[in-house]
């Protein structure tokens, strides 16, 4: 009894600083922050102490407002998508290769993880410009005779996003194949599977809890993306992400920038949960 | 590449057409290829576009030169935003190591209530959007501000306080990570044999997390220095991080001088991973 409380007081010890500043640091803002949502803002006196769900019912009255939630919510989705399906063929192979070039092949997926989204964006724009790489290649070859604009379209974000999140899937998927005993594998090509049909009826439902994990991280990325839209939507191009930044910093609105935050985290953390529990429910059945 | 099919080839053989299994395994390869393309394009493009010799980012270049490295080092917003990310990213590092490493061995080793809440808080900034831990701790310092009187926002004191924030769950999770990986009975050893539970934590524990610490060092920093969204609420005016710097430049015009500090960056870090993929393989941690 004795040990157990002296070991429980030296754990406190450990955990207390960290478990304090993030506390403080994290819970304290985030309360404060849904405390200003809640305030009202009055143009020329700033903002003013009140109670009122107001803000929120802003938002969600407002079309332009939920055109631009509904539009975050749509990239994300194809997004996460398309990173599924090209993040899995790229994984499977980063996980089941045994030659001495697996570090370095690794590296160049991790590499561009820590180069900063701006950087990563300003590479697409090199691409896509009237007279970018794209373009002078196209005319060049005349394919088209007008540059195309790709720039400061949808699909251009779309196209950015999708190869900022695509190491964040592949390096998911890959540590959860690397935990499949490859013996399954062959067992499924020893009963005549294609290998097709391998990846489908046994490597995705094994790599299951990776594909959660991965879809998950990539969805909750695409929805707070900043830079990618900011650099290759253009200024007019919103999503949930640059349009808190303008509320709360160019229009100096806290209580409308708050709620939107809010918003945005709510919405991300039920889409999230919504698929969590939808794909346990489908593959619960599937093992039944 | 081509060696991570034939792993499962004569299982493949036994059982389907040679021509199938063949183009089955360029299509695998053809996609895996496709895809670490796609990522890498961006880089390479950037990487190209620094070694122009036109300002002008138009195709095909018309000769190739070294004069945007040099423009680089004359762009002040660019030196300060670096030498400000770096200060920053070593102090957040030092002290999201300071609270995460002890954190992680009572939480990973010792039972107590309420560990799993602990543990769940610890990782709680990563699940945090970065927008809105900007929007968050942008409100917090203003009423620090207020209530003792002391300058947080726009500081490097600041910044530096809400990069730790973002520090911790990456060391907290690589030392876990490593500690997982340790038998206890090793540190009982140690204890049996005399050491003194100081010695033990510094001859014995230390050593064996040794990679958890140099990896969540570097993530932690690497984080921390790449930094953006949460950033742009915190820095002062005309004192910016080297991300946003970037940035602000890339929403005005996109040009060599540009690509070349991005090159300089993804040299920096490139170089690094190498080092420290010498303590701890990089494709074991991630």
């Amino acid at each position: 009894m004795n040990a157990e409380r002296s070991s429980t007081l030296s754990a406190a010890g450990l955990v207390g600083p960290a478990t304090l500043y993030v506390g403080i640091g994290l819970l304290v803002p985030l309360a404060i922050l849904l405390r200003y949502s809640l305030n009202q803002f009055v143009p020329g006196k700033f903002m003013v102490d009140a109670l009122t769900v107001e803000n929120y019912v802003k938002f969600f009255t407002d079309g332009y407002y939920i055109a631009v939630l509904l539009r975050t919510v749509r990239i994300a989705l194809i997004t996460t998508i398309i990173c599924l399906l090209m993040g899995f063929p790229l994984a499977y192979v980063l996980a089941r290769t045994r030659t001495r070039y697996k570090t370095l092949l690794i590296m160049l997926v991790v590499l561009p993880l820590f180069i900063g989204n701006a950087v990563r964006a300003a590479g697409w724009m090199v691409a896509f410009g009237n007279k970018g790489v794209l373009n002078a290649s196209l005319m060049g070859l005349g394919v088209v005779s007008e540059p195309l604009e790709i720039m400061f379209t949808e699909g251009a974000v779309i196209i950015g996003i999708t190869a900022v999140n695509l190491p964040f899937m592949v390096l998911t998927l890959q540590s959860v194949i690397e935990g499949i005993d490859r013996s399954v594998e062959e067992a499924a090509f020893n009963l005549g599977a294609t290998p097709l049909r391998m990846a489908y009826r046994v490597l995705f439902p094994l790599a299951m809890p990776g594909v959660l994990a991965g879809t998950i991280l990539t969805f909750i990325l695409a929805m707070n993306a900043y830079a990618t839209p900011v650099l290759l939507g253009g200024p007019r191009f919103q999503m949930m992400g640059p349009l808190v930044y303008g509320q709360f910093v160019q229009q100096n609105n806290w209580p409308f920038g708050g709620a939107i935050s809010f918003i945005l985290m709510i919405a991300t953390l039920v889409l999230t949960l919504a698929a969590n529990m939808l794909v346990q429910r489908r593959y619960r059945e599937a093992a039944v | 590449m081509v060696s991570a099919v034939a792993q499962a080839r004569p299982a493949e053989i036994a059982s389907g057409p040679h021509r199938r299994v063949r183009i089955g395994r360029w299509a695998l390869n053809g996609a895996a290829a496709l895809a670490l393309g796609f990522i890498l394009l961006p880089l390479a493009l950037v990487t190209w576009l620094a070694f122009f010799r036109q300002e002008i980012p138009s195709f095909p270049p018309e000769g190739y030169s070294l004069q945007w490295f040099g423009a680089v080092f004359n762009n002040k917003s660019f030196v300060g935003g670096f030498l400000l990310s770096v200060q920053v990213a070593i102090a957040a590092t030092l002290i999201g190591l300071a609270l995460a490493v002890p954190a992680s061995l009572a939480v990973t080793r010792r039972r107590f209530r309420g560990r799993g809440l602990v543990n769940a808080l610890l990782l709680m900034p990563l699940i945090v959007p970065g927008v809105v831990l900007g929007t968050a701790i942008y409100v917090f310092q203003i009423e620090a501000e207020i209530a003792t009187g002391l300058p947080l926002l726009g500081t490097t004191a600041g910044l530096i306080a809400a990069h730790a924030l973002i520090v911790i769950p990456w060391a907290a999770r690589l030392v876990s990570a490593s500690l997982a990986g340790f038998d206890p009975s090793i540190e009982e050893a140690a204890k049996n044999l005399g050491a003194p539970p100081w010695t033990t934590f510094r001859r014995v524990t230390i050593p064996a997390i040794w990679p958890g610490i140099v990896a969540g060092a570097l993530f932690g920093f690497v984080m921390s220095f790449g930094n953006l969204e949460m950033s742009l609420f915190l820095v002062g005016a005309g004192r910016t991080t080297l991300p946003i710097a970037i940035l602000q430049y890339l929403e005005w015009k996109i040009d060599p001088t540009v690509a070349a500090v991005s090159v300089l960056q993804i040299a920096l870090i490139g170089v690094a991973m190498v080092a420290t993929d010498r303590y701890v393989k990089i494709s074991q941690v991630v």
